[in-house]
């Protein structure tokens, strides 16, 4: 560790070397140092483009590419489908006249604009079956309607797969990470700012705890088992609305019991002097997660569900908030002992207050260099699992699933080459983003 | 130290447990009735007569106490004071849980209880019942009857059901006695008592409900009589050389139990598994370390020169490379005649038409050729990590105080890169080991799953499409085992290379 920090204090003082003196007059807030550090930083700056350009090509990809006109004419109205699919999917529904389009390819429209990728996700060109290659003849109209990136087995168009695949890349990194970050940061948080010695209680809050725990889980979970488990096989969002629910009423059953803990303490006149050791039993916890093989922890996991790829994500976001944690204990360490949280303290502020408003808003700027990582190994495991084919839907394009697809045919090279290179490339500009921030973050280490 | 690594070990234990605990807690999660996968279709004998029937029922009972299904899950249970302690006494998985159904919906198991036993009762009864071409069709509706009603609990189905069955029991037909006399007859007469019996059974579970019940929860203490406990610990007693084959070791005697699918015992596939694993890894350790920490030292000495600017790109990319991806490309260009390098064999540890009596050297040879792909695809991965952080934490060496005095003093360039920088920068890139084993271990189940090579991740794998409980509960165990080993090895070696740092003082 020593090493690695005269290393970090060695580049920040060539940094500040580095400043010129007539830019002294510049922001020298903390934000602002911080993006000048990393504007320096050219393929993090690269990467950060290619970060924005994938949120663009994941948000309008039913718009790139779709088996449905994004505008037509038909029978003398105009219509806008893919929009329209849209408000179907919210509950409204087609319009009677194309409610009984079942092939959009074949249907004479007055006139009608396609997506630059004329192919939905799903979508099977039966003509180009049997894997079309994108270098030889493709039995298609024009060049309007070449798989650009060819074909699978019952000709499912590669190009529009990577496309929606894309999304899903995306939602990967946001759901998953959203997720750790969420737990992350406040077991690290907790762990951090409170260590060993700092959160002390009286008995009868841990004796009230431990007593409120079956019933807490009894009418959170126990009781609506029936309800949580048919909402999972209705929807992932019902599940999760009813998990909420069931969150929502532990959450009361424990407060309920440090109230009456808090009661008792008035009544009996009871010190808080019994020690809770948050920081061992959070570090053993990121212990015990690390030893347990990720990938087979939610491999079994996934397995016994329906396959859904959202669950895929909730998990693996909670499988994946160790380093996230690890960071934010270490900052918070830091944290805890500096002026501001004293004077907080010394305030009367509560404790929470302390952490949630001032101890964790000031240790985030380092969490985000965890994420960046955490963003590309979640990409990478949820694409591994749909290679495996476990936990996607059957009519979900995802690049490891279209990876997958080259294990069957070793002659289509292109499905080789394609989702694979997509991967990498995503996984390698959230690599250089983890770089860049660890770069640009550096002067606040040396304080 | 040796009270630093004996405590570390004591920490094992608490980690296992807790790992023994999620996944003893997905197995009952988890969907399927392991006895009748066993059995491969336990109802089979649903067609049958009597004596069939019953020993389908043994045959079930025996399975189930053979996988030590038949106890309750856990040392307490915790559930409403409408369920019954003795639930886990009636076997079959799906009955159990449409039982339960039924509680968590009326809340009077008193009730239900007789219910279900009518439906026992009945069936039965149906077995006296004589089977001819009048009789089959309503025979017929009447097991499915039974099936159903023993397998729903919404009051529609049941009505429904119970409705058509009424049907059933009193279809009058006509029997031909001698060539001029048809008599009408039922052939159900004798089962009415019982099938009345169970109707009014049901209807008494509707009448009396006391759904009250099912929301008062009370914990139930069951003692050590249960599957965890009988699947951790055993229940044979120790030191006994009984053959009882209901008594088990249980895990921490080795006892693994045995496979879902084919009955053989999880410890003789692991032992299968485990070398293979260990080896490929150990190996692919090796030549990472041994390679990247040369290559390292190589480049920090020649910082910002053309080779180290280009070497660091592409170390770069090799690392953000996806292990399945360069693997697919392996297998797919490189192992067939498709693209002109059928250079290596596409899957598997040996080819299938080795001869038994190949010498050595060809069975290495052949060994040989199958892992260089796999280990290839291993190593790159660490080998590129490894070499960016000891070419970081050389660079930092370098730069320090005692270097430049050494330099100084003029000692030779090889002493001072080897003796003082190279042990001091040495530390941080051991310390790595142990974060670079679990991702080892899981890259591993990527290798063999895609190599088909059948080590501990591809019998994990497998086991977790099968659900193959006993199997995966021994793969997350052993690789939970070896990472802790492997971090705890990473410690050692640590204060081994710093003796500036010791576990046994307090700060």
């Amino acid at each position: 560790m020593s090493a690695n920090n005269e290393n970090i204090e060695k580049s920040t003082e060539s940094a500040v070397q580095v400043e010129p003196a007539h830019k002294a007059a510049e922001d020298q807030s903390y934000s602002a140092i911080v993006k000048r550090q990393f504007r320096k930083n050219k393929p993090a700056v690269w990467s950060l483009r290619f970060i924005i350009l994938i949120v663009i090509i994941g948000l309008s990809a039913d718009f790139l590419a779709n088996e449905k006109p994004l505008m037509c004419k038909y029978e003398g109205s105009t219509y806008f489908p893919v929009f329209r699919e849209y408000i179907v999917d919210l509950g409204g529904s087609w319009p009677k006249e194309l409610s009984s389009i079942v092939d959009w390819k074949t249907t004479e429209f007055d006139y009608a604009i396609w997506a630059p990728i004329p192919y939905g996700q799903s979508e099977t060109d039966f003509a180009n079956a049997n894997y079309a290659s994108p270098l030889d003849d493709q039995n298609v109209k024009s060049r309007r309607w070449w798989h650009w990136l060819g074909t699978d087995e019952i000709g499912r168009d590669v190009m529009s797969g990577m496309i929606h695949g894309t999304r899903i890349a995306m939602m990967v990194g946001v759901v998953s990470m959203s997720i750790a970050s969420i737990i992350g940061i406040f077991m690290g948080a907790m762990a951090g700012y409170f260590g060993d010695e700092k959160l002390k209680t009286s008995w009868a809050n841990i004796l009230l705890f431990f007593v409120s725990l079956p019933f807490a889980f009894f009418y959170g979970f126990q009781i609506r088992s029936y309800s949580i488990g048919e909402a999972f096989a209705n929807s992932l969002f019902s599940a999760l609305f009813q998990i909420f629910i069931g969150i929502i009423i532990f959450t009361v059953f424990i407060f309920i019991g440090q109230l009456i803990a808090k009661g008792l303490n008035k009544a009996l006149n009871l010190k808080a002097n019994t020690n809770v050791p948050i920081d061992i039993i959070v570090s053993r916890s990121i212990e015990i997660l690390i030893s347990v093989p990720r990938l087979l922890l939610i491999m079994s996991i996934v397995a016994i569900a329906k396959p859904s790829i959202m669950l895929v994500m909730v998990i693996i976001g909670a499988t994946s908030w160790t380093g996230i944690a690890r960071f934010t204990r270490g900052e918070l360490l830091r944290v805890r002992n500096l002026e501001y949280i004293e004077a907080a303290q010394s305030l009367g502020y509560s404790e929470w207050r302390t952490i949630f408003r001032h101890a964790i808003p000031n240790s985030l700027a380092p969490v985000l260099i965890a994420i960046a990582f955490g963003v590309a190994g979640a990409i990478l495991t949820e694409s591994f699992l749909s290679f495996l084919g476990i936990g996607v839907e059957a009519e979900v394009a995802t690049w490891g699933k279209l990876l997958s697809l080259a294990r069957k045919n070793f002659s289509a090279w292109w499905l080789a080459l394609a989702p694979g290179f997509a991967i990498f490339i995503t996984v390698t500009i959230y690599n250089l983003m983890g770089e860049g921030l660890t770069d640009a973050l550096d002067p606040r280490l040396k304080q | 130290m040796f009270k630093y690594i004996l405590t570390r070990i004591l920490y094992f234990i608490p980690t296992l447990l807790i790992i023994t605990l999620l996944t003893f807690l997905l197995s009952q999660a988890a969907p399927g009735d392991p006895v009748e996968t066993r059995l491969q279709g336990g109802q089979g004998a649903q067609g049958g007569g009597m004596s069939e029937k019953q020993a389908g029922e043994q045959a079930y009972i025996d399975m189930s106490k053979k996988l030590g299904l038949d106890l309750p899950p856990f040392y307490f249970s915790l559930g409403s004071i409408a369920e019954p302690k003795d639930l886990y006494k009636i076997f079959r998985k799906k009955e159990r849980e449409n039982l339960a159904r039924l509680i968590n919906k009326y809340g009077n198991w008193d009730k239900i209880e007789p219910y279900y036993e009518s439906i026992k009762a009945f069936e039965v009864t149906l077995y006296d019942i004589e089977r001819d071409t009048n009789s089959y069709t309503d025979l017929k509706i009447l097991k499915e009857g039974i099936n159903n009603l023993l397998n729903n609990y919404e009051e529609g189905k049941v009505n429904n059901t119970l409705a058509n069955m009424e049907q059933a029991m009193n279809t009058m037909s006509k029997v031909r006695v001698d060539s001029n006399t048809i008599i009408e007859r039922n052939y159900f007469e004798s089962s009415i008592p019982a099938f009345t019996a169970m109707r009014d059974n049901y209807l008494a579970i509707k009448a009396n409900p006391s759904v009250w019940k099912t929301n008062i929860p009370s914990i139930k203490w069951i003692g050590t009589g249960n599957q965890y406990h009988v699947w951790l610990f055993g229940n044979k007693p120790w030191f006994s050389k009984s053959k009882d084959p209901s008594l088990k070791g249980g895990f921490i005697r080795g006892d693994f139990g045995e496979s879902y699918l084919d009955g053989r015992p999880v410890s003789s596939i692991i032992k299968d598994a485990l070398p293979i694993t260990m080896s490929l890894n150990i190996i692919s350790v090796l030549i990472a370390y041994s390679l990247s920490v040369w290559l390292g030292v190589f480049l920090s000495k020649r910082k910002d020169s053309k080779l180290d600017r280009v070497l660091s790109i592409v170390l770069f990319i090799l690392y953000s490379l996806p292990v399945f991806w360069v693997a697919t490309i392996f297998i797919v260009y490189l192992t067939t005649n498709e693209y002109g390098m059928d250079w290596f064999p596409t899957y598997g540890l040996f080819s299938n038409d080795l001869s038994d009596d190949a010498t050595f050297w060809e069975v290495a040879k052949d060994g040989g050729a199958h892992v260089i792909l796999p280990i290839l695809a291993m190593t790159y991965g660490s080998f590129t990590y490894i070499t960016r952080q000891m070419r970081g934490s050389m660079l930092a060496v370098l730069k320090q105080d005692y270097i430049r005095t050494a330099v100084a003093k003029g000692l030779p360039d090889n002493k001072v890169t080897w003796k003082h920088a190279f042990r001091n920068s040495l530390i941080p890139v051991i310390t790595m080991f142990a974060s670079l084993f679990p991702v080892m271990i899981s890259g591993s189940v990527v290798i063999e799953v895609i190599f088909s090579i059948p080590g501990m991740g591809r019998v994990g794998y497998e086991a977790v499409l099968a659900r193959n409980y006993p199997v995966l509960f021994t793969v997350l165990i052993f690789s939970a085992v070896l990472t802790m080993i492997g971090i705890l090895i990473a410690d050692i070696l640590y204060s081994v290379a710093d003796p500036r740092i010791s576990f046994t003082k307090k700060k």
